[in-house]
């Protein structure tokens, strides 16, 4: 355990107030989380799809328009996040646990992020926080097989997830021909009333 | 090894690569021909899953592959829920949407034996994530596709982070409790059921969470048993008090997978396969018909019913006041949300589909017990 694990759910809650641009930052700390606690092969596949899943995204999103949905959530969300952490690690620590579970913290936050936002790109960074803290847990608890779960389920929803937002959100890049442009904006809209 | 053992470890072998060489056999068809080639592979597939069931491939355990007669009694119910799922579907002319019944199917079955419940959860993970490919290819899908995915990765997030936390904690039953609940679309807390053609990833989606969830018992403890019951609880009390209002029938539709997820938290492994069974022939978007209505609402003859009693039995062991909370909610929801009282008066379908549930279904609601009389389970 080291000060860098603690900083996790704390920029994690950053991702839930804020929203997608801490993605990155969440995935760098997560990273050196893992590689500050040991160099063992699994520290290191951990580190690296932590790295993965917080790159990729943010890059993907640079060619989309930003997204504009009206959140009508409230200032609220991030002290609801801080709320179920602090249940959370009462209940470990009636559980006879002695360490911090900072992994667990951050999937509480991305989980609020999940729950309570509209707009879909911040759920997208949602699930992968969620995603970061099972993977940082589960190489602090040595668990290989939950590991490679996650990093399953990452793929899945980095996939999938870009897949969607590149049918609803419209692109940045300049017209080349309008003609073409046109037919590809038609399936986004159609995508936009569902 | 003997002849015999090697001849049960290739049609145990064979019984999971099947409905995937049926996927494979309905996709490269042309369309006319699908629906019969369909029939005959899910037929089979159901064939080969008893004949499993009966001859168990023995040593599997040394090889790391879990599988208990829950579990195998299980996977049968699962390919008849595919059988029934090709019979009451015409021709489709998408070769994937055609091929996705057999593809959960096999997926769902996978992750019921795999060595442990986290790589079963990974599995259900892909059967999803491919199902959502499928179902979201035609424009203006993606926000639903979005949607499902986004539902099933929490609760897929939530067992797995029980999974890390201490054996028998009660943070660690109560999250695994959570993600189950959302992973069966239980119907207040889960949403998933927004499209017809969501009972192709569903039904086995939910059937292989239902079987998981037995097979997760052992690490959530007791606080996981207990929210899992409560949480059913909390369905049924809900089903009768929607009523039968057109938009609350999503609730009725859950019922079996309710009771299913509360026999699962008393222990009574049987009476959930029983559900189970209901939940594969009737379940989904079958809830207009009379006869899926008799058996979502487990009226005799039929394996929910039998399903019901056993559950009552084991409950009452259990805990006094939930077993009668029980009985009251069941009772509650029969009288008042069974709807089209006409409909389901009809004990005999005129549907070819609907024939085979009921006789399948009966004949489960009597071999079941029996099996488990003669010390099967």
């Amino acid at each position: 355990m080291t000060l860098v694990a603690i900083l996790v759910p704390l920029v994690a809650l950053c991702v839930v107030a804020r929203g997608v641009g801490f993605l990155l930052l969440t995935g760098v700390v997560t990273a050196l989380a893992m590689l500050l606690d040991g160099l063992t092969p699994l520290q290191e596949a951990g580190a690296s799809l932590a790295l993965l899943f917080a790159v990729a995204p943010p890059v993907f999103l640079t060619r989309y328009q930003h997204d504009a949905t009206h959140e009508r959530s409230g200032t609220a969300v991030p002290f609801f996040a801080l709320g179920l952490m602090v249940l959370l690690l009462l209940g470990c620590g009636r559980a006879g646990s002695t360490l911090f579970p900072a992994g667990l913290c951050a999937m509480v936050a991305g989980l609020v992020t999940v729950v309570c936002r509209q707009s879909m790109v911040w759920q997208w960074a949602g699930l992968l926080t969620c995603i970061e803290g099972v993977l940082l847990s589960a190489v602090l608890g040595r668990q290989p097989v939950v590991l490679g779960v996650a990093a399953l389920a990452g793929v899945v929803v980095v996939l999938l997830g870009g897949m969607c937002i590149h049918r609803i959100m419209p692109r940045v890049v300049a017209a080349h021909s309008p003609a073409r442009q046109s037919r590809r904006t038609k399936p986004a809209t159609g995508g936009k009333d569902t | 090894m003997s002849v015999a053992t090697q001849a049960t470890v290739f049609l145990a072998a064979l019984a999971f690569v099947w409905p995937f060489v049926g996927a494979i056999g309905v996709a490269a068809v042309p369309a006319p021909r699908s629906r019969e080639v369909a029939l005959w592979m899910a037929g089979l597939g159901c064939l080969l899953s008893v004949v499993v069931f009966m001859f168990p491939a023995m040593g599997g355990n040394a090889s790391g592959w879990d599988d208990d007669p829950v579990q195998r009694a299980g996977r049968v119910m699962l390919a008849f829920g595919l059988l029934l799922l090709v019979l009451e579907n015409g021709v489709m002319p998408d070769r994937l949407l055609r091929s996705l019944p057999h593809v959960c199917t096999a997926l769902a079955g996978l992750a019921c034996v795999a060595p442990e419940p986290a790589v079963g959860l990974g599995i259900l993970e892909v059967a999803l994530a491919w199902g959502v490919f499928v179902f979201t290819r035609p424009a203006g899908q993606a926000k639903t596709g979005w949607g499902l995915m986004r539902t099933g990765s929490v609760g897929t997030m939530l067992v797995l982070s029980g999974l890390l936390l201490p054996q028998g904690s009660t943070v660690c039953g109560l999250m695994m409790a959570c993600g189950l609940v959302i992973l069966t679309g239980l119907a207040p807390f889960g949403q998933f059921w927004r499209d017809e053609n969501d009972s192709f990833l569903f039904l086995p989606f939910a059937g292989a969470s239902i079987l998981l969830a037995m097979r997760l018992r052992g690490h959530g403890g007791m606080a996981f048993e207990m929210a899992l019951v409560a949480a059913g609880l909390v369905s049924v009390w809900l089903t009768a008090c929607a009523g039968r209002s057109r938009d609350r029938q999503r609730l009725f539709r859950t019922f079996p997978s309710a009771l299913a997820l509360m026999a699962v938290g008393v222990e009574a492994d049987v009476a959930a396969l029983l559900f189970l069974c209901g939940w594969c022939l009737a379940g989904g978007n079958r809830s207009t018909r009379g006869w899926a209505v008799n058996v979502l609402a487990c009226f005799p003859p039929g394996a929910p019913f039998v399903g019901c009693l056993l559950l009552l039995s084991v409950m009452t062991d259990w805990s006094w006041s939930v077993a009668v909370l029980t009985v009251c909610g069941i009772l509650a929801a029969v009288l008042r949300a069974v709807p089209d009282r006409e409909a389901a008066r009809l004990f005999w379908p005129e549907d070819m589909a609907g024939r085979v549930a009921c006789s399948v279904l009966t004949v489960m609601g009597f071999l079941v017990p029996l099996a488990m009389m003669l010390g099967a389970f």
